[in-house]
C-alpha cells in the first residue's frame, strides 16, 4: 500500500492522456468505440457520471459501456468506487439522502437518472445481487415469488412454474425442491446466494448487477456461482464487481479498472490481463497494490 | 429487550502469570478471592429479582386467601361488588380490564407501527430524530398527568365532539349507545392507547432499524415500494420484536392505574356500551384500597390484585416464549 | 406474464406514507396538548408560597405543598439508594457471569416480568409487607414499593449497557493480569458509564412520577414529616386527592403540582438523552 499514497497526482495525469478525457466533447469514448468495433450493442452506457457522498466526490467523469449479453467485470482496489458505480445502475443509492449522482446513465438509450424515469420499472429491468446473501424472512418459494407478486398478476399455477424455472436457472431447484416451504434463511450461504439470484431472475430482468457476490461464501459455492454466471450470460447482461482478479479473468468478457473514482482502463478481459495499457492497471493486476 | 443474541462468553484463558500455577494456589491469591466475593455478591443481588417476584405472588396469595376461601370460584365470575353487604366478585373489574386494554391495543398497535415506519423509512434524519425524541418524551409523562389531562380536558372533549359523532354514525351498534358523558370505557381505552403508543413504537423502531440495510436494499432493488418492503420484509424480519413490543404494550395497558382511575368512572358494572362508566382491576384498587377497612373487603381487593398479577405474569411468559422461539427460527444464517 | 399496473402500488404507498406521518404527528400533538394544558393551568399556582408553605384547608387562601415536594424528593432518593447498588450488581451478574446459568436466565426473565408488573401491584405488595405488620401507613412502605419498581429497570439497563462493551476490552484488561472484579468495576463500568448514568436517571425520573404504589403505602399527609416511619406527604398522591376534591383552589394546587412533576420528570429525561448525545459526539 505505500505506493498508493503518491498515486493521486500521477493518476490524474495519466487519465488526462486517456481517450476518456477527450470524451469531454462527446467525441470519443473508448468503451463505446470498442463495442462498436466488435459489433456489440451497448446495453448500459454511463456518460460523464459523477457521484457524491455528501460533499465528497467518489466518482469522476465515469464513461463506460456495458455490452449486451456479455459479462463485464469491474475491478480495482477497495475504495476505488467500483461498488458505488454499480449502485447507480438501479438507483439504489437514492435510499440514502446525502448521496447523489450527476451525468447520465443510458439504459437502451433512455437516461435512468432522469427523475421521470420510473424507478420501479428500472429495478424490474435491472436486478441486483449483493455481497452478502439477503434471503427475506419468508419461505424459499415466497422469496422467489416476491418480485413476481410485486410486478405481475398471474395464476397460482403459473407462479409455481415461474418459481421453478427461476430456481432451475439459478441451479438451485434440485437442492431445494423438497424444501420450498422452509425459511429461506435456513439454507446454506451459497444456496442463499443462489436463491437471491433466482429471486432476481424470476422477474425477468435484462441486466443483472452483482456486487462482489462471492465474497461472503466458500470456494465450492463460489465456483458454482461462477458457472452460473457463465450459463446466464446468453440471456442477460451481467455486470460484476469483484476484488478477485482471477474471478474477473475467469468469467468476464470485458473488464473495467477503477482507481480512485476514475475509470483508468476498459477493454476485453484478455487484453487487460495480458497487456494492460496503463501502468496502474498493470501494478494492480500483478498485485503490486490493492 | 431480548432481541440481541447473548454475546459470546469471554474465553477464560489462563492469564500469563497463571501458567503453571496449580488450581489450589491460584485460588488462594487475593485477586481470586476478590473475584469470588464479587461474583457471589452480584449473584445474590441478581437473585433478589426472582425472589421479589415470587414474594409478591406468595404475599398476594396469602393476603387474598380469606376472600378466596369465602367466595371460592364464584369470586372470579360474580359481578356483585357490594362493600355494604360484603359480597365481592371480580367479574366487572376483569371485564373492564380486558375491554379497556383491547380498545387501547386496537388503536395503539397500528399507530405505533405507522410511527416506527415514519421514523425509520420516511422521515429525513433530522425530522426523524426530533419526532422520535418527542414521542419518546410522551412515555415519560407520568400516568397521573395523563389522568389530570384526561379528566379535565380530554373527557370533556370526548363528550362534546367525539362521542356524539360516534353515536350518530355508529350508533346502531350497542357499543356506541348511551349518553355521551365523556367519562367511561372508551375514553379510558383511548388514553391508554396514547400512553402505550411510545413504548410500542420505540421498540418497533429499534426492530425496524435492526433489519440489515442490505436486506432492505435488495427488496428495494426488486422494485418494491417502501410499503411493500415494510410489509413483506421489514415486519416479518422483525416480527419477533414487534410481537414483543405489542405484548409489552399489552401488559402496560392492563396494569395502568392512575390515568384510568381518573376517567373510567369507577362503577362496578358490566355494560355493552363503551360510553358507559366501568372499572378495571387497577382502578378499583386505586380507588378503594385506602378506604377499605373490613378485612374481607381488603382481602377481596388483594385478590383482585392477585388476578392482575397472574394475568400480567402470563402475558409476559407468553411474550418471552414467543420471542425466544421466533428468534431461533428466523435467525439461522443471518 | 401480465405486468401489474404500478399506479395502485404507488397510491397504496402514498396512502401509507401519509398515514405514517399523521400518526407521528398525532403522538406529538398529544404531547404538546398535555404540556400546554399543564403549563396553562399550573403556572398560576406556582407562587413562592407553593414551595415554602404547608397545605391549607379548602376555602382558605394561600398555602403550598412544601411538605409534599420534600416528601417526593426524599422518597425517590431513598428508593434510589436501595435500588441502584443492588440493581447494578444484579446487572453485573447477568452480563458478566450468567452464561449457561439457569439462575441467570431466570433472573433476567424475572426482571423482564417485574418491569412489566403494574406498579399498583407492587403497592399492594408493599402494603402487605410493611404497612400491615407496622400497623400504619409509612414512608418506608412507599420507599420499598418504589425501590422494587426501580430494581429490575436498573438491573436490565446495566446488563444491556455492559454487554455493549466489546469483549476485546475485557480480554485485554484480563490479559494484563487484572482480576475480574477490577476489570468489571474499573474498565467495563467506565466504558459503559454514559449508558449507565442515562439508564439510572431515566429510572429515577420514572419512579418519581409514580402515584399508584404510594396510594396505600406512603399515603399522604397535610403536615411535615419527621421520619419515613409516618405517612409521608408526596406530590403525586396529593394531585390525585386534590383533583378528585370538589374545591377549585385544591384543584388549582393539583395543577401546580402537576406542572412541577411534569417539568421535573421531563427535565431529567431530556438531560439523560442529552448525556447520551454528548457521549456519542
Amino acid at each position: 500500500m505505500p505506493q498508493t499514497e503518491e498515486r493521486p497526482a500521477a493518476s490524474l495525469q495519466v487519465v488526462g492522456k486517456t481517450p476518456f478525457a477527450a470524451a469531454q466533447g462527446e467525441t470519443l469514448i473508448e468503451s463505446a468505440t470498442l463495442l462498436t468495433r466488435l459489433g456489440l450493442t451497448s446495453k448500459v452506457a454511463s456518460r460523464h457520471l459523477n457521484f457524491f457522498y455528501g460533499e465528497n466526490q467518489a466518482l469522476f467523469d465515469n464513461n463506460l459501456d456495458i455490452a449486451e449479453h456479455r459479462v463485464t467485470a469491474i475491478i480495482g482496489p477497495s475504495g476505488c468506487g467500483k461498488s458505488t458505480h454499480l449502485r447507480i445502475y438501479n438507483r439504489i443509492y437514492e435510499l440514502y439522502r446525502d448521496q447523489r449522482a450527476t451525468g447520465e446513465i443510458l439504459l437502451d438509450g433512455a437516461n435512468i437518472l432522469d427523475p421521470r424515469y420510473d424507478i420501479m420499472e428500472l429495478r424490474r429491468k435491472v436486478g441486483m445481487i449483493f455481497q452478502k446473501p439477503t434471503p427475506f424472512p419468508m419461505s424459499v418459494f415466497d422469496n422467489v415469488a416476491y418480485g413476481l407478486k410485486l410486478h405481475y398478476t398471474m395464476k397460482k399455477s403459473e407462479m409455481a412454474d415461474r418459481v421453478e424455472e427461476a430456481l432451475s436457472r439459478a441451479a438451485l431447484w434440485d437442492e431445494v425442491k423438497d424444501f420450498l416451504n422452509r425459511p429461506g434463511t435456513a439454507l446454506s450461504g451459497g444456496q442463499q446466494q443462489r436463491l437471491c439470484i433466482a429471486r432476481a431472475l424470476a422477474v425477468e430482468p435484462e441486466v443483472l448487477l452483482m456486487d462482489e457476490p462471492t465474497s461472503a461464501i466458500d470456494p465450492i459455492a463460489t465456483s458454482k456461482i461462477e458457472e452460473l454466471v457463465h450459463d446466464l450470460k446468453g440471456n442477460y447482461t451481467i455486470v460484476i464487481v469483484t476484488h478477485n482478479m482471477q474471478q474477473a479473468a475467469r468469467i468476464s468478457d470485458f473488464t473495467a479498472f477503477f482507481y480512485q473514482g476514475h475509470i483508468i482502463e476498459f477493454g476485453e478481459t484478455e487484453e487487460i490481463f495480458t497487456k494492460p495499457a496503463h501502468k496502474q492497471t498493470e501494478d494492480y493486476i500483478t498485485g503490486r497494490f490493492g | 429487550m431480548m432481541l440481541k443474541p447473548a454475546l459470546k462468553r469471554v474465553p477464560e484463558n489462563p492469564m500469563p502469570q497463571d501458567l503453571g500455577v496449580t488450581e489450589a494456589s491460584s485460588q488462594a491469591r487475593p485477586a481470586a478471592r476478590g473475584d469470588k466475593t464479587f461474583r457471589w455478591l452480584s449473584f445474590s443481588c441478581s437473585l433478589m429479582v426472582p425472589l421479589v417476584m415470587l414474594a409478591i405472588g406468595l404475599e398476594l396469595l396469602q393476603a387474598s386467601w380469606p376472600a378466596l376461601k369465602q367466595f371460592g370460584w364464584r369470586f372470579f365470575f360474580s359481578t356483585d361488588w357490594n362493600p355494604v353487604l360484603q359480597h365481592f366478585g371480580a367479574a366487572t373489574s376483569i371485564f373492564g380490564t380486558v375491554v379497556s386494554t383491547l380498545i387501547a391495543m386496537v388503536i395503539a398497535v397500528p399507530l405505533s407501527l405507522a410511527i416506527a415506519l415514519f421514523l425509520v423509512e420516511l422521515a429525513p434524519p433530522r425530522v426523524s430524530y426530533i419526532a422520535g425524541t418527542l414521542i419518546e418524551l410522551l412515555a415519560a409523562v407520568p400516568s397521573i398527568i395523563f389522568g389530570m389531562w384526561g379528566l379535565f380536558v380530554f373527557a370533556p372533549f370526548m363528550s362534546r365532539c367525539v362521542q356524539p359523532l360516534l353515536g350518530k354514525t355508529l350508533g346502531f351498534l350497542p357499543l356506541f349507545q348511551g349518553p355521551p358523558m365523556g367519562i367511561g370505557m372508551l375514553t379510558a381505552g383511548i388514553i391508554l392507547a396514547f400512553m402505550v403508543l411510545p413504548f410500542i413504537s420505540a421498540i418497533a423502531r429499534d426492530v425496524f432499524k435492526l433489519v440489515p440495510p442490505v436486506v432492505k436494499e435488495s427488496a428495494f432493488g426488486m422494485g418494491a415500494t417502501t410499503w411493500e418492503v415494510t410489509r413483506k420484509v421489514t415486519i416479518p424480519y422483525g416480527l419477533v420484536g414487534i410481537i414483543g413490543a405489542v405484548f409489552l404494550g399489552l401488559g402496560r395497558a392492563m396494569g395502568e392505574t392512575m390515568a384510568v382511575t381518573f376517567v373510567i368512572g369507577n362503577a362496578h358494572r358490566l355494560s355493552a356500551s363503551l360510553f358507559a362508566p366501568g372499572n378495571t382491576i387497577a382502578s378499583a384498587l386505586a380507588n378503594e384500597f385506602s378506604e377499605a377497612t373490613e378485612p374481607l373487603y381488603i382481602s377481596s381487593l388483594v385478590a383482585l390484585g392477585l388476578v392482575l398479577y397472574l394475568i400480567t405474569y402470563l402475558v409476559q411468559v407468553i411474550s418471552q416464549m414467543l420471542l425466544r422461539r421466533m428468534y431461533r427460527s428466523w435467525s439461522v444464517g443471518l | 406474464m401480465k405486468l401489474r399496473p404500478a399506479t395502485g402500488r404507488r397510491l397504496t404507498n402514498l396512502a401509507v406514507s401519509v398515514w405514517a406521518g399523521a400518526s407521528a404527528l398525532l403522538g406529538i400533538v398529544i404531547l404538546f396538548w398535555i404540556l400546554y394544558i399543564v403549563v396553562q393551568r399550573g403556572l398560576g399556582a406556582l407562587h413562592l408560597a407553593f414551595f415554602t408553605q404547608l397545605p391549607t384547608p379548602p376555602g382558605m387562601a394561600g398555602g403550598g405543598l412544601a411538605n409534599a415536594i420534600a416528601g417526593t424528593l426524599v422518597l425517590t432518593a431513598a428508593a434510589t439508594l436501595i435500588a441502584v447498588p443492588v440493581g447494578l450488581l444484579a446487572g453485573v451478574y447477568l452480563a458478566e457471569f450468567s452464561e449457561d446459568s439457569k439462575i441467570g436466565d431466570y433472573s433476567r426473565f424475572s426482571a423482564n416480568v417485574l418491569m412489566g408488573m403494574p406498579s399498583i401491584i407492587v403497592g399492594v405488595f408493599a402494603y402487605t409487607l410493611v404497612v400491615v405488620p407496622l400497623g400504619h401507613f409509612s414512608g418506608y412502605a412507599g420507599t420499598v414499593a418504589l425501590a422494587i419498581l426501580m430494581l429490575p429497570v436498573v438491573a436490565r439497563i446495566t446488563e444491556d449497557m455492559l454487554r455493549l462493551v466489546p469483549n476485546t476490552l475485557r480480554e485485554s484488561a484480563l490479559a494484563l493480569g487484572a482480576p475480574r472484579w477490577k476489570v468489571t468495576l474499573a474498565i467495563v463500568f467506565r466504558a459503559a458509564k454514559g449508558g449507565l448514568i442515562t439508564g439510572i436517571l431515566l429510572a429515577v425520573a420514572r419512579v418519581s412520577g409514580e402515584t399508584a404504589p404510594l396510594l396505600f403505602t406512603a399515603l399522604n399527609s397535610p403536615y411535615w414529616f419527621h421520619t419515613l416511619g409516618e405517612p409521608t406527604p408526596n406530590l403525586t398522591v396529593t394531585i390525585f386527592n386534590y383533583a378528585m376534591s370538589p374545591y377549585p383552589d385544591w384543584q388549582q394546587q393539583a395543577w401546580g403540582a402537576s406542572l412541577l412533576i411534569t417539568l421535573g420528570v421531563l427535565l431529567v429525561t431530556v438531560l439523560a438523552r442529552f448525556l447520551v448525545r454528548e457521549r456519542k459526539a
